[in-house]
This record gives structure tokens, sequence and C-alpha cells, in this order.
């Protein structure tokens, strides 16, 4: 016989497959033909020997398992989180209200400056086209009026003043258009402030350098300049999400 | 179920003003991150709406004919922000937190009384909300036209991609991805078209994040999602009386879609269309409805403006200048418009003699208080 079948060493770790195909029993003698008696008995109980190990390890380990199993379905809900992890998130959420509550503020600031500038000036450049133009006539009036003149002569002072008239109305018009981009161009400027408080909602792109700004003009306030429903009071309560300007900030 | 006792305690938290609203939301985050993304980057608006609602349940929570209603249109109205009945159970536990933080006489009965309570509110809008449920939870829409019409106001083309049925005169919520999480109100101008394709008017208000991304950063192509249609201001469908209709400002975009939906399925009838703006400058839809005006021989536009004197428009608030033309007493009134022109324009007719029952308003305001301190709407 070789191998497992008496090696002191193979007992030590128990029988593997491997050790059971490998074994070779000793021929007995020509008197008794088979194998040696005893190697086979030693054999068959040290597998028996090792069957029940095995045996008795698995029932171990199906009960660990089932420990385990229902320790895991007890814990299914998270324990309720600390009082101090409360806090910390409750003050990170305040200060990030407060930040985005100041960036819609400073919007609101500079774009109602910006509108306010922007109206003053086209309502001063309206003013002035219009009494420009009304010296224009008064002028006219007087050359047609009670100075005789050539025949065709107020003819062509009153084409003249026509031009006049036609070049200021078309230079009002282009002053409104350059007044127009450069509000835009302030607005635009919010916009990218806006977006610093929620900066994945803006594309991508280098922000415009800051407009200059004299902010000088006071203008009234917009009257008509609710653009949205208003919500019901009660029923809505919870109905939507909007943003809520930081009115309670605490610091 | 000790109704005195869970007030008592209800008052407690609400007493400490944010505090409670702020611990319920930090606990519900902590518990369930996921829930998070539900929500938008400031809270603060939110965490207002939350006590209030829940301040109403607990108010009228020995009146149930009244309160069954409300938490049923809030379960429905819940859907559009992706609420499942799994996010309930999550609520409840934290708002028990909550109110257990907040009070040292917390007892076993008072937490069984809020479960029980607390359960019998998610059930009824959880129930309302799957009742709603062949309906979607939102709309996505895409942007088909943009067109700025003012240095502030734009006019929006969306196509939704499955139909989207309305009324005349009623409301939708929107969503934009660009301003996440922020449902903001606005009101087709258009009566139902067989495209589908509903018009927007948008101003951008001063600090607005919603409405200046709607007119400066939306484009077309970008989608929106539409929350369903709600009804405010509507048309007597048994009426066929001749119309007034008096918008200030944004106001136009619901009496518009009046006046397209006479034009698209009648009944026959006169309608005079008063709008009012502060500057001529302001009028930002003069080119349709002149067509609608040509098209229409029953139609009449009369434009107001307060504060423009060199405008050759009627001078004076819009409620004025209706009650210089009329009379009006045998009209349906409709009134949209921010609040003090709706207050003005209102008393203005009924003191003309217009019947209340015949006259419906509805105000246009900032769906929110502007970012001051105190609150106070700054515009």
């Amino acid at each position: 016989m070789s191998s497992a079948a008496n090696g002191s060493a193979s007992s030590d770790h128990g029988i593997r497959p491997a050790d059971l195909h490998d074994v070779r029993f000793t021929r007995a003698s020509m008197l008794h033909p088979g194998y040696v008696d005893s190697e086979v008995d030693r054999l068959l109980h040290r597998v028996a020997e090792e069957l029940g190990r095995h045996i008795a390890e698995k029932a171990e380990l199906r009960d660990r398992l089932r420990a385990l199993e229902a320790q895991v379905e007890g814990t299914v809900t998270p324990p309720p989180p600390s009082e101090q992890a409360v806090r910390i998130l409750a003050s990170a959420q305040q200060t990030a209200d407060n930040y985005v509550a100041e960036a819609e503020e400073f919007s609101r600031q500079m774009t109602s400056e910006a509108r306010a500038e922007y109206e003053g000036r086209v309502r001063e450049a309206r003013e002035n086209a219009g009494a420009i133009i009304q010296a224009a006539q008064e002028a006219a009036a007087r050359m047609t009026g009670p100075v005789p003149m050539g025949a065709d002569a107020p003819q062509r002072s009153v084409e003249e003043l026509e031009e006049q008239v036609a070049y200021l109305k078309a230079f009002g018009q282009a002053c409104r258009v350059q007044l127009r981009s450069y509000l835009e161009a302030l607005l635009s400027d919010v916009e990218n402030e806006w977006g610093r408080a929620d900066p994945a909602a803006l594309p991508s792109g280098p922000p415009r350098p800051p407009a200059q700004r004299s902010g000088s003009d006071g203008g009234a306030a917009a009257t008509f300049s609710d653009n949205s429903v208003a919500q019901p009071p009660s029923e809505d309560a919870d109905e939507d999400l909007p943003a809520a300007a930081g009115s309670r900030s605490s610091s | 179920m000790d109704v005195p006792a869970m007030r008592a305690n209800f008052a407690k938290a609400a007493a400490t003003g944010d505090e409670a609203p702020l611990y319920f939301y930090s606990h519900l985050f902590l518990s369930h991150p996921e829930v998070r993304a539900m929500f938008p980057v400031s809270m603060a608006h939110q965490r207002d709406r939350f006590f209030t609602a829940l301040g109403e349940v607990v108010t009228r929570v020995d009146d149930l004919d009244t309160l069954v209603p409300i938490l049923q249109q809030l379960g429905r109205d819940h859907r559009k922000f992706g609420t499942l009945a799994a996010h309930y159970p999550a609520a409840g536990a934290s708002l028990l937190a909550t109110l257990e933080h907040f009070d040292d006489e917390w007892s076993p009965e008072l937490a069984k009384d809020w479960t029980d309570a607390y359960t019998l509110v998610a059930e009824v809008m959880i129930a309302a909300a799957e009742e709603a449920a062949e309906q979607p939870a939102w709309w996505e829409a895409d942007v088909v036209g943009h067109e700025r019409r003012t240095i502030d106001v734009a006019v929006l083309r969306v196509r939704p991609r499955a139909r989207y049925d309305y009324l005349p005169g009623q409301s939708l919520s929107l969503e934009t991805d660009l301003r996440p999480r922020l449902w903001r109100y606005y009101s087709p101008a258009n009566a139902p078209r067989p495209d589908g394709v509903l018009d927007l008017h948008v101003k951008a208000r001063d600090g607005g994040p919603v409405s200046s991304a709607l007119v400066r950063r939306v484009g077309v192509g970008d989608v929106l999602r539409l929350g369903p249609p709600m009804g405010h201001l509507a048309l007597d469908p048994d009426s066929d009386r001749d119309l007034l209709l008096v918008a200030g400002g944004m106001g136009l975009a619901p009496l518009k879609a009046m006046v397209d939906q006479v034009a698209r399925h009648g009944p026959a009838r006169r309608v005079d269309l008063f709008v009012g703006f502060r500057t001529e400058d302001d009028v930002y839809d003069r080119t349709d409805l002149a067509r609608l005006q040509e098209e229409n021989p029953w139609l009449t536009v009369t434009y107001a403006v307060s504060e423009d004197k060199l405008s050759s428009l009627e001078q004076g608030d819009v409620g004025e200048v209706v009650l210089r033309h009329g009379p009006w007493t045998s009209r349906e009134v409709c009134v949209a418009g921010p609040a003090v022109m709706v207050e003005d324009t209102v008393g203005r007719l009924l003191q003309h003699g217009v019947p209340p029952r015949r006259m419906s308003s509805e105000v246009f305001a900032p769906s929110r208080p502007g970012p001051s301190v105190d609150g106070e709407v700054t515009e």
C-alpha cells in the first residue's frame, strides 16, 4: 500500500478525494489472495471519521448562516441618524440657502438697476429727440411763416427739416438699440453670478468681463412685472418646490 | 386619537419656526439620501411650505370633509415630483423623530397617535395618486419656438410629447433642467390646437431664477416638464354672453387663450379685450393681437399705458380705461394681472354694476417673495 492508506502525514489534513483515488493496497500472501484486512479496515475507519466531521461542520455552518441571515433582516432599516449628524446637515443646508438667497438678491439688484438705467436713458433720449423735433418745427414755421422767401426756398427748408426729423428718429432708434445691447450684457453678467450659485446650470464658456455701471439713474419700479400665476395658498402649500428666498437666514 | 394632545405637541414644534422643518429635512435626508435629489438646492421656501401644509392638516384633522379633498389634491400633485408610495413611510419616520425632538413630554401614546394619523394621511394621498395613475405624472414638452419680444419678455412655443388636455384660462406648472426642482406656474395663451403646441408668455423677473432662465437661456430643442393643468379662471360653458376681458401685463396669456377659444369654437359673441402695460415698449404681443382683431370682427383690443405720457395709446390704469368705454353691465367678465390691478379693476366694475357672479379673476404674482431678508415682495 502506498500513499494515504497509511501515510501519517496525510492524517493531519484529513482525507482528500485524491488520497482515495491514489490508494493502493498491498497484495496479501499467496495463501490469502486479496488486500491486507488491517489496511482496509484502517482506511474505512478514517473515512468514516472524516465523513462524520464534515457532517458536523456542515450543520455548524448552516446554523451560522441562519444567524447571519436573521441579523441582516433585522438591520434593513438603518439606525436613525445621530443628533450631531442632523445638526451638521441642518447648518450646511442653511449655509447653502443663504448663498442661494444672496446670489438671487445680487441678481435682482443688478437687473433692476440695469433696467432702471435703460429706461431712464431711453426716456431721456426720447424727450431730447422730441424737443429737437419741436424746435425744428418751430424754426420751420418761422422760416415759412412771416418772412416771404423765394418760391422754392421754403420748400427746400421743409425738406431739409424733414430729413433732419428722419435723421433724429433714426438716431433715437440707434440709441435704443445700443442701450439695449448694453443692458443685455449687464443681464448676462447677472446670469453668470447666479450661475456661480448653481454652476451646473450654466453653459460653459468664459464669463464676460464686468460691464461698467454708473448706477446713478433712478427709475420707477416695474408695475406689471409679475409673470407667473399666484399659487393658491392652501391646497398647494406643499405642492411645488420653488427655491425660496432665504428670508429666514440666521446669520 | 387624542387630537388636543397632538395639536399641543405640534404647536411646540411649530413654535420653533424654521428649526423644526430644518430638523425634519436633515433627518429625512440622512436616513434616505436618495430622496434629496427630489428637492431644490435651496430648501428655505420648501420648509415653509411643508410646515404650513402640516399645520393645515393638524387644524382640520377633525373635519375630514374638508381635509380629505386637500390631501387628495396634495397626493396627485406630488406625482410630478416623483414621489412614490415607498417615500411616505420614510417621511413619516422623520416626522415622528422631529415631533419627538421638540417635545420634552413626548410619550408612547403620542407616538402611536401620530403614527396612526400619519398612516391615514399617507393612505389618502397614495390612493389619490394611484387613482390619477392613468394620466402621466408629468409631460415632457419640446421647445419648438422661442421669441424675445421685449427686453425681458419671451414667448415660448412648446409641444408636449403626449396629449395634453387643458381648458383656456387654466394654468400649468413647469420645470426646466436649467433650474431643477423649481416648479413655476404659467398659463397657455392659446386654446388647445390640433398640433398640440402651447404658447407660453414669460417675463423675466429680477432675480427670478426660473423666469430669467426661460427668457434668456432656454432655446429651441430644450425640453420642459409640465405638470397637470389647474383651473382657476374659466368661462361659463353654458353662457354666450358677450365678454369683457381685462389684462394687466402678463395676465394677457389666459385671456388671449379665451379669445382663441371663441375664435375656434364659439359661441359667437362680442369680445372686448383691454390690456394694460406700464409703457408702450412693454406691449409685447401687439402683432398677433392685431392679426386676431383683423381676422375676427367681433374682437376689439384696447391698450392702456399707465406711465408713458408720450404714448398715443390710452392713458391711465387699465381699470380706469375700461370704464371710459362701456357700459359693461351685461357682460361676462374675466380679469387677470397683478394683485393691485385686479383689485382695482374688479372694484371699479362692481361699482359700475357688473354682478359678482359673472366676474372671475386671477392674480398673477411672483410665485414667491423676492429674496429680501424680511420676505417681502420687493418688486
